[in-house]
């Protein structure tokens, strides 16, 4: 039998050679993240709106948006041609299947999270101190992981139920809401020098609740 | 052709058969998809699951598969008790549905080897390249299978069954959307594999009698017949699976239908 770790890298290793080879994942969420900033950027472009509260509100309706658009390609993957039952076919524990999809995913979205930092600099005007960018980089990694333990069950859900995709954001949006409160507010703090500590502890508490719950139902939501 | 009862098989006290499904029961909401189906298949035969579209038998082998919980009933192998989730469950299975369980954006080569890899195979390489052989693909493996004909894919899906050499294929319609020279292809590379447990379904008659040395009647989510098929006629098959799926009777009532109108008109 394969061990655990070994699933899961299997896993990973399988998606980043797919998304590799067909950029399918990253390219679209990101398209659709650059669109987001670009409306924002035209939306505000007359107003007196302070760059830093607006590329902040991009941010994160980009990494909602784009992370949507990026677990639902995720596990259209699987979907087709059954590839999933593949996956639960062999003989490997099907959390390892989970966590192998929710680390791939996580990379997916944060390579979207990282153009849409770049675009909000560039079209927003975005601006941060540099000491602060490998923090929020941090955070947005801490979200995307977040984002991704739950994104992966309710997608996974979404496609292997007579729910149907166009489900999936009004079942998953309401689940990040905390995520994505403490991201915008621990984004502001680093732009503000204040302090982080009790939103970073928010955030990553409930990324972990998410990944616990997502190793406790996935395989149920697998289930047919 | 023996007896038309569903047997329970394998508890002569001798070697547990090689699969057994007692009671195998799914329940989807208010719809009963498979209702109570026992059965075993002894180790080394060729068992087909027949019977008409709906009639619980791609369900039933996914339930065997470890894809669908059953709603009640249980499932074994080599008379152990299998779980679904449980890792182990299907070590010694291999499966194909009708679908490929492939990536299209990897070639056939990378799909068996990430599938060997899954599956602990010894040997990745070689085993990959031997049962490549075994399908006849070993010319195709740098191809992806989003460029084969729905004949090699099945091929290729049959030759992921394979990888882990399992003791049980489970084969869901195996035959199904294949040409002439699709089925013979595929009989040739089943002939390899027949000494081996086999369950398969079809509702091709002919192929699967072709096959098998038994069939299991299924319709209406149980088993309606349990038939020993050696030495049995095509014609013969085909009256007792219309017999068991209640073709005939329903033909007679139409009949006498038919005749109540015309005397009640009278």
């Amino acid at each position: 039998m394969t061990g655990y770790l070994t699933a899961v890298y299997l896993v990973v290793r399988k998606d980043l050679r797919l998304e590799a080879r067909t950029k399918q994942v990253t390219t679209t969420a990101a398209v659709f993240a650059l669109l987001v900033v670009l409306a924002f950027a035209f939306g505000f472009v007359k107003t007196l709106a302070d760059p830093q509260v607006v590329g902040r509100g991009a941010l994160w309706v980009a990494f909602v948006f784009a992370g949507t658009l990026g677990v639902t390609e995720a596990a259209g993957v699987e979907a087709e041609h059954a590839a999933l039952d593949g996956l639960l076919l062999a003989p490997v524990d099907r959390s390892a299947v989970y966590v192998g999809k929710v680390l791939s995913t996580t990379a997916f979205v944060l390579v979207v999270d990282l153009v849409t930092l770049a675009a909000i600099g560039v079209f927003l005007g975005y601006e941060l101190a540099l000491a602060a960018v490998p923090a929020l980089v941090g955070v947005l990694a801490l979200a995307a992981f977040g984002f991704s333990a739950v994104g992966v069950v309710v997608s996974t859900l979404t496609f292997r139920s007579s729910l149907g995709e166009l489900a999936l954001p009004v079942l998953l949006v309401p689940l990040v809401v905390p995520v994505l409160l403490a991201g915008v507010e621990l984004t502001a703090a680093l732009a503000t020098g204040a302090p982080t500590g009790t939103w970073l502890r928010v955030l990553g508490s409930y990324a972990g609740i998410l990944f616990l719950g997502g190793l406790a139902t996935f395989e149920y939501a697998v289930e047919e | 052709m023996s007896g038309d009862q569903p047997s329970a098989g394998g508890e002569d006290g001798g070697d547990p058969p090689a699969i057994r499904a007692d009671d195998l029961t799914k329940r989807y909401g208010r719809f009963l998809a498979v209702d109570g189906v026992s059965f075993s298949v002894a180790d080394g035969e060729t068992v087909g699951l027949f019977g008409p579209n709906g009639a619980g038998k791609s369900t039933t082998l996914r339930m065997l598969a470890g894809l669908v919980r059953p709603t009640a009933g249980t499932v074994h192998f080599g008379g152990v008790e299998r779980s679904l989730g449980d890792p182990d469950a299907t070590s010694g299975v291999g499966v194909v549905t009708h679908d490929a369980m492939l990536y299209d954006d990897l070639t056939a080569r990378e799909n068996l080897r990430f599938h060997a890899r899954l599956h602990g195979v010894d040997g990745v390489d070689a085993r990959v390249e031997a049962v490549l052989d075994d399908v006849g693909l070993a010319d195709r493996g740098s191809r992806r299978p989003a460029t084969f004909s729905h004949g090699l894919r099945k091929r290729l899906s049959l030759a992921r069954a394979l990888l882990h050499d399992p003791e049980v294929l489970l084969l869901d319609e195996p035959y199904s959307g294949l040409d002439q020279r699709g089925v013979a292809d595929l009989g040739r590379i089943l002939d390899g594999v027949d000494d081996r447990t086999v369950l398969l379904s079809t509702h091709d008659l002919d192929l699967g009698l072709e096959r098998c040395s038994r069939a299991l009647v299924l319709d209406r989510g149980r088993v309606q017949a349990d038939l020993q098929t050696e030495s049995t006629s095509s014609s013969e098959f085909e009256a007792a699976y219309r017999r068991a799926i209640g073709l005939d009777a329903e033909r007679d009532d139409q009949s006498t239908g038919d005749h109540s109108t015309a005397l009640d008109q009278r």
